[in-house]
């Protein structure tokens, strides 16, 4: 609309402005000619003012032929960095593309997550159901478990593994928060970089709605000087028309900028839900992770616990049997015992009756022992008379012998006679041979004699024999009776040692009656005792019966409750491993957070990339904006010139009322053009406010990522007060009972929060959805940004080669300037010709008024 | 028939004819007789002349015996020498038949040096007939 205002008033001014003079020079006659001298004198002025003008113009033509130069050459500095620009928006499609990528990737290993829950889910389900039974198990052992507190320093080390992880786990989540804040800070650069490039573009919309202004001033001014500025005009027309072109460029570039912003305010948002949902699921993974820990811890300890149980109760086993084994043996040394108990009564009453017997018998020897004296006192008595008997004996016997020794004697002398006369009558025989006849009576005298002779000495020879004999007998018999008194003596020796025996064996028998009567009683208490004894041991007997009946009893009981114990055993394995694939589902989730992580670092790089990419979006619009200005101060010193010249050209206008009018309209279209910037600042100013938001949202994302810092770091808090409450918990050895509860209570809210995960898992699956889609959306910007700047670029290209033009034709009018101000100074000439005739004119009055020196 | 007086030494019965025995006598004691052999007991006083003695166990090589009332010593004289022979015991005269009297047997001739000259069995009971000249030796010659 400014242009068909300036293209409107050119065709007019030319052929108004040399119609002015003369048609202000008619009014008065009498006047006339001073005014005209004054007329003529201002217009000498306003000539020789125009020359300068000119002059000054021509030299500013040159100077905006050099500026239109600078501006070309900034123009083109700007295609090169809308080139870079749109090579840094290309680099932010891809790493958007990337982004998207990764998102997806996010959103896959999410639904990986999410069947990893549901299976982690059906394991909590199996393991609830195990743990409910193993509850139940556990109750019913729950008084043994008690010996299971040593098992829960292994449990304390779980804790302090589970508080490693945790911290560990914390340190990433640190590490992420700081990524995150790193992130937020790339974001507040990027904000303050879109900051800085809003204000930049504000200033270049008012740079270039200056240039615009300016342009068309230059434009109007030039267009209105002449003509021969015609080709001026055009190129500025042409330079305004790129330049509209530009600044309608600039407003698509804006609007696309302010979808942009709204898809990254959008994406910040989805951002923010996702953080929200990641938070979320988050806390639930902590709780979960948490809840597992404490299952597995538990589970582990209950599986330690119920081993080390079962252990104990095979043990118990074990020693039940022994127990039950030695019950027997005792059972049966008992039966033994009390055999032995009864046989020991029955002794004890033979024992009693023997001493009974005892008794009686001490008494019979008691009564014997003192007949015994009797007849010993009595034998002592005859054993005296036959000693007495003896002595006499043996001294008849003794004179008898001497009797027989001397009856000996006497046969000797018979015996010696008898020997003689044998002699003599031998010796008569031999006398009466010799004697021969005479001899022979006598021989038979002689014979008849030695016969006698003999018969005496045989009879003596046979009493000698009798009394050898007799005196034998005789010495034998005192011999005899000495033996017999010896003996005797010895009798009654040893008959008085009898009594004397005889009453020890009384004094004996007194005692030994006495001391059967305390053995009798000795003895009936025994057979008490023994019997006491014998009912103890049946007793015994029974009680050791029972004993090993209840020994054998618990041993089936211990038994049963080691099988259980190994069913439990089973079962808390079945726990373990069903926890170790929870955890080991756990780690590859925790791996997954990782690789969140690493998709976050990843999204973060991306960001930086962005940054990057902004801030070099920043650095081309700051150069683009320095193009802008050199433009713009091009344009400034153009339009400076262009005042300078339309002061000129006003003054020209001021001698001319069309020139005025003109000027007015040219005003009015300035005005409209200023509108028209005015506009274009608001659309600036819109965007600068569209960037301030999406700085504001960038400082919400900082705040957001900022709150995922602060609740990672209260993550790791819990995670570290969790640890100490798993420590604490370690330390909770007595309380096996109602840890077990716990576990199935826990596994009860692990199968809760693992639903709540799930739910959160599909929350943030539709979160990362959702980013995916806005990622995509947001490369769908950046591509239609790229090729908004793609276009802006051709643009500049076109405004380069426009202000190659507009150079080009500011050389044109520079060299036409030229040719105006020697037009103008042979005007000036002429017009001081004219003054000098005009004064030659008024002579008189102002003859000396020459102002043309 | 022929009377002869009978005697003991150690277990034989020995007899003489009581032409030879001048007569019995008990033995006490006899007095020794230095240088005389060891079978002569020694000299003993008979009936006023002294005889010296032949201890017949020493002679015929018995042993010696303590003395007892029955040894008594038989007095003979062959020629004219007399001797005393003591004996264990000689309590009998006895007649016996000439013809009764036998050489002994030649072993027992050689074995008693000569001593005995005959032998006789009279009711049952064996008597050795001495050689009183041998018995007495070639000592007691005068």
């Amino acid at each position: 609309m400014t242009t068909s205002s300036t293209t409107s008033s050119p065709s007019s001014n030319p052929t108004a402005a040399p119609t002015a003079a003369p048609n202000g020079a008619s009014p008065t006659a009498g006047t006339r000619g001073a005014d005209l001298v004054r007329s003529v004198q201002g217009t000498a002025q306003r000539a020789a003012h125009i020359e300068d003008a000119a002059t000054r113009l021509a030299s500013a033509g040159a100077d905006q032929a050099a500026a239109a130069e600078q501006a070309r050459a900034a123009s083109e500095g700007m295609a090169a960095s809308v080139d870079e620009t749109a090579t840094a928006s290309e680099q932010l499609a891809r790493s958007q593309g990337s982004v998207a990528a990764t998102a997806v990737e996010l959103q896959k290993g999410l639904e990986t997550t999410a069947s990893g829950l549901q299976e982690l889910a059906a394991s909590v389900t199996t393991v609830r159901k195990d743990a409910e039974q193993l509850a139940r198990s556990t109750d019913s052992t729950a008084t043994v478990l008690e010996q299971s507190a040593r098992t829960f320093k292994a449990t304390a080390a779980n804790s302090a593994e589970l508080t490693e992880l945790s911290t560990r786990l914390a340190t990433s989540v640190t590490e992420t928060a700081t990524t995150v804040t790193a992130t937020a800070a790339r974001g507040q650069d990027t904000a303050s970089t879109i900051e800085q490039v809003a204000a930049t573009t504000e200033e270049m919309s008012a740079g270039l709605g200056r240039i615009a202004s300016d342009s068309k001033q230059v434009s109007d001014r030039v267009t209105s000087l002449s003509v021969g500025l015609k080709g001026v005009v055009a190129a500025l027309e042409q330079v305004a028309q790129d330049t509209t072109d530009n600044a309608a460029s600039v407003d698509e570039t804006s609007a696309t900028a302010e979808e942009l912003a709204r898809s990254i305010r959008g994406v910040a948002e989805l951002a923010g839900s996702l953080e929200g949902a990641a938070t979320a699921s988050a806390s639930n993974l902590t709780e979960v992770a948490a809840s597992v820990e404490q299952v597995a811890a538990t589970a582990e300890k209950s599986a330690a616990t119920v081993d080390g149980n079962a252990a104990t109760i095979e043990q118990l086993a074990r020693s039940a049997q022994l127990v039950t084994k030695s019950a027997q043996e005792v059972s049966s040394l008992a039966t033994a015992n009390a055999t032995a108990a009864t046989q020991l009564g029955a002794v004890t009453r033979k024992i009693s009756s023997v001493v009974e017997d005892a008794k009686t018998t001490s008494v019979q020897v008691a009564t014997s022992a003192r007949a015994g004296g009797v007849t010993v006192g009595r034998t002592i008595g005859g054993l005296a008379k036959i000693r007495k008997s003896m002595v006499e004996g043996a001294s008849v016997m003794k004179d008898m012998g001497k009797r027989a020794e001397e009856i000996g004697d006497i046969v000797q002398t018979i015996n010696l006679i008898a020997d003689r006369t044998n002699l003599l009558s031998l010796n008569a025989s031999i006398e009466a041979a010799r004697a021969g006849e005479h001899g022979r009576g006598f021989a038979v005298i002689a014979e008849e004699i030695r016969a006698l002779a003999d018969r005496a000495a045989a009879a003596a020879s046979d009493v000698t024999k009798i009394v050898r004999g007799l005196q034998g007998a005789a010495r034998d018999a005192v011999a005899s009776s000495t033996e017999g008194l010896r003996i005797a003596d010895e009798g009654a020796e040893l008959s008085e040692q009898a009594r004397e025996g005889l009453s020890t064996i009384l004094h004996g028998v007194e005692l030994l009656d006495g001391s059967i009567k305390n053995v009798s009683g000795a003895t009936s208490e025994q057979d008490r005792v023994v019997q006491a004894v014998a009912a103890a041991s049946a007793r015994l007997e029974a009680e050791s019966r029972d004993i090993a009946r209840m020994t054998g009893e618990q041993t089936q009981a211990i038994q049963s409750v080691a099988r259980s114990a190994n069913e439990m055993r089973a079962m808390a394995k079945q726990t373990r491993d069903a926890t170790a694939e929870q955890a080991k589902t756990l780690r590859e989730l925790v791996k997954f957070n990782t690789q969140l992580t690493t998709s976050a670092e990843k999204v973060a790089r991306a960001m930086e990339e962005q940054a990057t990419g902004a801030t070099q979006l920043a650095r081309a619009a700051t150069q683009m904006r320095t193009a802008a200005q050199r433009t713009a101060s091009s344009m400034t010193e153009q339009i400076r010139i262009a005042g300078t010249m339309a002061t000129g050209i006003v003054e020209v206008a001021t001698a001319t009322q069309r020139t005025i009018a003109g000027i007015a309209e040219q005003a009015t279209g300035g005005n409209e053009i200023a509108r028209a910037m005015e506009g274009a600042r608001k659309h600036a100013v819109q965007n600068a406010r569209a960037l301030a938001e999406l700085a504001l949202v960038t400082k919400e994302i900082d705040a957001g990522v900022r709150d995922v810092a602060r609740l990672a770091g209260e993550v790791s808090k819990a995670t570290a007060e969790q640890t100490q409450g798993a420590a604490a918990m370690a330390k909770d050895a007595d309380e096996v009972r109602r840890i077990t509860k716990q576990t199935a209570r826990a596994v009860a809210e692990q199968a809760d929060a693992l639903d709540g995960l799930a739910t959160a898992a599909t929350r943030q699956i539709t979160s990362v959805k959702a980013l995916s889609r806005s990622t995509t959306e947001q490369v769908t910007a950046t591509e239609q940004i790229s090729q908004s700047m793609r276009s802006v670029r051709a643009r500049v290209r076109e405004i380069t080669t426009a202000l190659a033009v507009q150079a080009r034709s500011a050389v044109t009018s520079a060299a036409d300037i030229a040719s105006v101000a020697h037009e103008v100074g042979l005007l000036r000439i002429a017009g001081a010709e004219q003054v000098t005739a005009v004064a030659a004119l008024a002579a008189g009055p102002a003859g000396s008024g020459e102002p043309a020196a | 028939m022929t009377l002869h007086v009978t005697f003991r030494v150690g277990n034989a019965r020995y007899v003489v004819p009581a032409a030879e025995v001048l007569h019995l006598e008990s033995y006490e004691t006899a007095t020794h007789v230095p240088g005389a052999p060891a079978y002569v007991a020694g000299l003993v006083q008979v009936r006023g002349r002294l005889v010296p003695v032949v201890d017949l166990r020493i002679r015929f090589g018995l042993p010696a015996i303590e003395h007892t009332i029955d040894r008594r010593v038989v007095v003979v004289q062959a020629g004219t020498r007399v001797a005393g022979l003591l004996v264990d015991s000689a309590r009998e005269v006895l007649q016996i038949d000439d013809a009764a009297f036998e050489h002994p047997p030649e072993l027992v001739e050689r074995q008693t040096a000569g001593f005995v000259k005959a032998v006789a069995t009279v009711a049952k009971r064996l008597f050795l007939l001495i050689d009183i000249p041998r018995v007495l030796g070639e000592e007691l010659r005068p």
